[in-house]
């Protein structure tokens, strides 16, 4: 709870440091010493709680417990992570670098709403908190049009998912008089009430939206590839696991016992989604647009642990955030130093950048889910949470399936980088300290894949 | 038939109708036009469920200072001429069938749908004292919270809207 | 000294971090010491271990805990290694085969510029390895098993600069994948069943009593999956094409990785799991067919190539045929010993080969060769021993080893013996087919080449002749029943893996069996040199023309796999692509004979386009949920 006050004032604190500073590289400075702070309050929260009472502040608004509280503290500090890395790249998307960053701390304060909310009504302004932000730093680079087209595209999809969203929370009010999610795990699971179930399946036609599920995921490669780099990054990870946090609490608290009424829809979104984006990844020519893919097809297999129900679950989708949120903010940072996005401008990095390709293959791996990577824990959790779960081994099988073909794109860049002749260009010189954070995330990525219980001995 | 009824099916079909009405008229003028309509229709329901000051709020926000606006960038930019281009009939037609599809999936879903008998509350439960109290009291934490969306729109408005200066003083 | 087995993958995993991480600084010789000290402390390790293991004073295997790797519900998986005699065993020939290849390399990379880059994958394939062998459970095993399909992977496509070399990998690679699902999906399967990975809780499940709903048909799902994953690394029919294009690696790698150590572990994997494999007699079937299937097949091809690795590598594909034959008819031991004999003779005849392609400036090809002998003679004559190993002759390891496959193929089926005995046969003759034309006769090759024939330096050869040396004496550690009555490796296995003991063969059958392979052997070898005396190489027709272009199995999975996946492909990505979305919306248009212009106003709209698929998709999801499924 100290969290979201803080991640509010600090937001303004950042805000007002945009009128003192006469220069950026200070308030990215500022940032990072905020963001230190709020990873300080969350984890002040979290020793504060106690692991077996969940706590409700404000009439029920919020339900605290060390899970939400844990994701929080993690999602933050990828955040910091995030900011040490692209830093630099933020301040030369525009003018506005402090409310750049102060829309980031809202963004979190969305973040936090939504691992802990109680009411649905915190759902809605949790997830608008989050997605308002997002709007706009989509379309913070001006001066090129393909930004100010993603973010309107971004918005006015995102203002007709919002309406599907009311409308589902809507007929749950209907049906139940209530909006406390805990109240629907009353429904009655033989003889549902339409309306609920109407609510149910708008409510996840919204959050297949927010994390880019098949058929909701048209807009993900147009706003990921036209947005600047350095906000896909962010807009690809905590936002999206943030949400994939706030679909599971609903889904498993609310609907787990009404699961036999959803599985199957949610299932043929989860394989669809599979589908769309490992087969359209496979063809991209642009390393940017690929991993705009890629993430749809990633956010496949974190759709594994909401279908699954159980704790497992629970353990996965933490697992799956942090690990999917770091490699990719790590493959992003690369990114971003190259001049050309697309695969022949990753040609020859590793004559020229030997550490920038050894540490993308690193990432690369990690998403590709090879062994001794995060990446590859996180599957095995998401997949043994579904296997627990036990009806849906079809999905699991055409899931691997999936995973082999995502190893095939994957690598692509990994042979640009290694086995092609060429000179990629950088955009800037790589300073001593992109270097050191580079081989830290790296070191992340390689220690959370050897022992994955550092993040869940914690809960 | 009760005057109450009398009054709710004339303000649900002025609401319909003129909510088609901003779908189909070609003027952008005559489309803002009728969602002012629309939005006076549903205030005219808010007052029948006993929410005087939620109807209030609609006209004033929604029909006065919104649609102003919407007004007002509409002249400026001077687009009450008919320029919106046609759309291909093939696509008018899909979307009118995808739409009444999905019209016709959710009615024939909640067609057997119960619902909840209706509470009767007093009938003062709309009034500004009573709704204060209560966004002060449960719902104090949404209430709260939203001053952050706004802010943040707040934010977004300035950042997209303010001019980029072509010399730059803050260059690193 | 078990205890210490961590040291083991330890010492290869910080040569390739020294290595790989200094691989632009670091001396070339410098960085071959290393990478082979590296190896050389891991095998001094094993030693002691091996004879730790050997005491009789042993008892069961060691299970040595790293660390927790997985606890989430009710499942563990730790990060563990189990030291038995069959991992021990591996370990010795990992680790010893793969010190006398980094000395080799030593010498045979010399010249080339990314000597450091290669020994930090060389043992990065070695720590990889030795983590598959060591695995105390699936998991584990499976870490393994991705690591060294990767570094295959990289090693494959070391001279890079090379396209064909480049796709080679990526054939290599992807066959893998293929396999590396089965393998998953048997692990999923086990975990699904039995809630655990670890080799000891699971083989004592199966051998306790049948758990409720578990039939008997799980257990030859989980073998037939597990099967699928050693096909594709062990290089078995139908995912063999892979091995012989994997030769576009340096030698010694090939030597290392695709004759003595990587292929090989298919095998270990099922006589690891030699339990499970008992309780599924079809699968048993299933593998010995596809062994001698493949036995037979990859020898016919290797009778009619030119290139001389490429005879060597389908004679691999064939001896792992044999290999899974033996594991086929229930001999597991056997086929552990004769993966044994054949690292030593396989890795023997790949680093000679080595030899002769260094001496002739990196010609391949036996066309242009001949009469190499006199000028390589440690060469002729170390290559020689490997050949009448593999052809089993008596005396050699390759006799003893193919001789006890062979018997317990008569024992289980006397087809089955025939059918072996054929492709055994034609080993004789393409081995020695190759050795004539290598060593003997004329020379074939440019003058520039016959000026530059050298012996190599002793850094090869020394490696060569232990070899040379453990590949006759390597079989001694079997000698057949008949002739004592002590196995020692068997006996020495017994506490991990035992044979599904099949009724005797009397003395004299086996005598008899002996005696007919060993005539066919030599007759093959006689009727080799008789042929090859004076080679022609006409074009060939027929059947030749067939086997020389291995049965046009490459043409068939490209024609049948990869050509239509390639046209889905192309139609996905016409499809998937936005443009392609339009061009649908415009063909549709098109095909109404609706004005063009009107349907290309469409792709202005792409938000409405993407709302219009949403609301599609919604309707489709609420149909589904709403009417059609109420699970």
């Amino acid at each position: 709870m100290k969290a979201i006050i803080a991640t509010t004032i600090l937001g303004i604190i950042m805000m007002f440091a945009g009128i003192m500073a006469k220069e950026k590289k200070p308030l990215t400075t500022l940032a990072t010493i905020l963001l230190v702070i709020l990873l300080g309050v969350n984890i002040w929260d979290l020793t504060n709680t106690s692991s077996l009472a969940p706590e409700s502040l404000f009439n029920n608004m919020l339900r605290i417990d060390r899970y939400a509280l844990w994701f929080n503290t993690l999602m933050t500090g990828c955040t910091l992570l995030y900011v040490l890395l692209v830093g630099r790249e933020i301040q030369k998307v525009g003018e506005h670098v402090a409310e750049y960053f102060a829309l980031i701390f809202f963004i979190l304060c969305g973040v936090y709403l939504l691992s802990c909310y109680n009411n649905l009504l915190i759902l809605f302004i949790g997830i608008e908190i989050m997605s308002i932000p997002q709007y706009i730093l989509a379309g913070s680079d001006k001066r090129n049009l393909k930004s100010s087209e993603a973010s309107l595209k971004y918005f006015l999809m995102g203002a007709f998912t919002t309406g599907i969203l009311l409308m589902g929370i809507t007929l749950l009010y209907g049906a139940t008089g209530s909006f406390n999610i805990v109240s629907f795990s009353f429904l009655q699971s033989d003889h549902l009430n339409t309306l609920a179930l109407a609510g149910i399946l708008f409510i996840m036609m919204a959050f297949s939206f927010k994390v880019s599920a098949a058929p909701m995921h048209m807009w993900t490669p147009d706003v990921y590839d036209g947005s600047p780099t350095a906000f896909t990054a962010y807009m690809a990870t905590i936002v999206k696991a943030a949400a994939f946090f706030a679909f599971l609490r609903l889904f498993q608290v609310s609907f787990g016992s009404l699961s036999s009424h959803w599985t199957f829809v949610l299932a043929i979104i989860t394989a669809a989604t599979l589908l769309v984006g490992n087969l359209t990844a496979v063809f991209q020519q642009s390393v940017k647009r690929m991993l705009a893919y890629s993430s749809i097809a990633q956010a496949g297999f974190m759709l594994f642990a909401i279908l699954a129900v159980n704790a497992v679950a629970w353990q996965g989708i933490i697992i799956y955030a942090v690990a999917y949120s770091i490699a990719t903010i790590g493959i992003f940072t690369v990114l971003m130093k190259l001049k050309d996005y697309t695969y022949d401008g990753f040609n020859g990095l590793a004559k020229k950048e030997p550490l920038l390709a050894f540490v993308s293959t690193i990432f690369l791996f990690s998403l590709a889910g090879i062994p001794l990577t995060a990446g590859f824990m996180a599957k095995y959790y998401v997949l043994q949470a579904l296997i627990q779960q036990g009806s849906l081994l079809w999905l699991v099988i055409f899931g691997l399936l999936m995973a082999s073909i995502s190893v095939y794109y994957y690598f692509r860049v990994i042979i640009a980088m290694y086995f092609k002749q060429g000179a990629a260009e950088l955009n800037s010189p790589v300073s001593g300290t992109d270097k050191f954070m580079l081989v830290f995330t790296c070191f992340l990525v390689i220690l959370l894949g050897i022992f994955p219980q550092l993040l869940l001995g914690n809960i | 038939m009760s005057i109450y009824e009398i009054l709710f099916w004339f303000l649900t079909i002025m609401a319909i109708s003129s909510a088609l009405g901003v779908i189909l008229s070609r003027n952008p003028i005559t489309s803002v036009l009728f969602l002012i309509v629309t939005f006076f229709a549903i205030s005219g329901h808010y007052i029948l469920l006993n929410a005087q000051f939620l109807a209030i709020v609609n006209i004033i926000v929604y029909a006065g200072a919104i649609m102003v606006l919407f007004l007002f960038v509409i002249m400026l930019m001077n687009l009450n001429a008919d320029v919106e281009p046609q759309k291909g009939r093939l696509l008018q037609l899909a979307g009118v069938i995808a739409g009444g599809v999905l019209f016709l999936v959710i009615l024939a879903a909640l067609k057997s749908a119960t619902v909840l008998p209706l509470e009767k509350t007093s009938s003062d439960i709309g009034l500004i004292k009573n709704l204060g109290r209560v966004l002060f009291t449960q719902f104090v934490l949404p209430f709260e919270i939203s001053s952050v969306l706004f802010l943040s729109a707040m934010i977004g408005a300035i950042v997209i809207g303010k001019k980029e200066e072509t010399k730059n003083p803050l260059t690193p | 000294m078990s205890q210490l087995v961590y040291l083991v993958p330890l010492f290869p995993l910080i040569g390739f971090l020294i290595n790989g991480i200094g691989w632009r600084r670091i001396p070339k010789s410098l960085g071959g010491v290393i990478g082979s000290l590296a190896v050389l402390a891991s095998f001094c390790v094993s030693l002691g271990i091996f004879f730790e293991v050997k005491d009789p004073s042993f008892h069961g295997p060691v299970i040595v805990q790293l660390f927790e790797f997985i606890h989430s519900g009710k499942l563990f998986i730790p990060f563990s290694f189990q030291v038995d005699s069959l991992s021990s065993l591996f370990l010795l020939i990992i680790t010893g085969v793969g010190f006398l290849i980094h000395v080799y390399s030593t010498a045979y990379m010399h010249d080339d510029e990314g000597m450091v880059k290669y020994f930090s994958f060389l043992n990065l394939f070695v720590f990889s390895m030795l983590l598959l062998v060591l695995g105390g459970n699936y998991l584990v095993m499976f870490i393994g098993w991705e690591g060294v399909g990767l570094c295959s992977y990289l090693l494959i496509g070391f001279w890079f600069k090379n396209r064909d070399y480049t796709n080679a990998a990526k054939k290599a690679f992807i066959m893998n994948r293929i396999g590396d699902l089965g393998f998953l999906v048997g692990m999923l399967l086990i975990l699904f069943n039995y809630g655990t990975l670890s080799y000891q809780d699971f083989f004592g499940k199966l051998q306790g009593a049948q758990p409720a709903g578990i039939s008997s048909d799980t257990y030859n799902w989980i073998a037939i999956c597990l099967f699928i994953g050693a096909t594709g690394k062990s290089a078995q029919i139908p995912l063999y094409t892979w091995l012989p294009d994997a030769m576009a690696g340096p030698t010694p790698v090939s030597a290392l990785i695709h004759a003595a150590t990587m292929v090989t572990a298919g095998i270990y994997m099922i006589a690891r799991s030699h339990v499970l494999y008992t309780l599924a007699p079809m699968t048993l079937h299933i593998v010995a067919i596809v062994g001698l299937a493949t036995a037979l097949f990859a020898a016919t091809i290797a009778i009619r190539q030119y290139d001389i690795k490429k005879v060597l590598a389908y004679s691999t594909v064939s001896q792992l045929g044999f290999m899974f034959l033996a594991l086929g008819v229930g001999a597991y031991t056997t086929a552990v010993f004769h993966v044994m004999t054949h690292a030593f003779f396989k890795a023997l005849l790949f680093l000679g080969s080595g030899s002769v392609i260094h001496a002739m400036g990196g010609e391949q090809d036996i066309r242009k060769m001949g009469g190499l002998g006199k000028k390589l003679r440690t060469t002729q004559i170390t290559f020689l021993i490997g050949c009448l190993a593999i052809s089993g002759i008596p005396g050699f390891s390759g006799f003893f080893s193919k001789d006890e496959i062979l018997a317990a193929a008569y024992a289980h089926d006397p087809v089955l013996y025939y059918l072996a005995a054929a492709a055994a046969m034609m080993t004789a003759f393409y081995m020695f087919r190759l050795y004539f034309l290598t060593f003997t006769g004329g020379f074939r090759g440019t003058e520039d080449q016959a000026h530059h024939l050298h012996e190599s330096p002793a850094a090869m050869t020394i490696p060569l002749i232990i070899l040379a040396i453990l590949s006759i004496i390597g079989g001694y550690v079997g000698l057949p029943a008949v002739i004592s009555e002590h196995h020692a490796l068997g006996s020495f296995l017994s506490s991990s893996v035992t044979n599904i003991s099949e009724h005797h063969l009397e003395a004299g059958t086996e005598w008899m069996l002996m005696g007919v392979s060993v005539t066919l052997s030599v007759l093959m070898i006689a009727v080799a040199y008789s042929v090859n005396k004076k080679p022609n190489f006409t074009p060939s027709t027929g059947l030749a023309k067939i086997l020389e272009n291995k049965w046009y199995v490459d043409e068939l999975y490209d024609a049948v796999f990869v050509r239509p996946i390639q046209n889905f492909s192309a139609f996905m990505e016409r499809f998937a692509e936005r443009k392609g979305i339009d061009g649908i919306v415009n063909g549709v248009g098109k095909s109404v004979r609706w004005g063009s212009d009107r349907i290309r106003l469409l792709q202005t709209g792409q938000v409405g386009f993407y709302i219009f698929v949403m609301v599609l998709g919604m309707i489709t999801l609420f149909a589904l949920g709403f009417f059609w499924v109420k699970l």
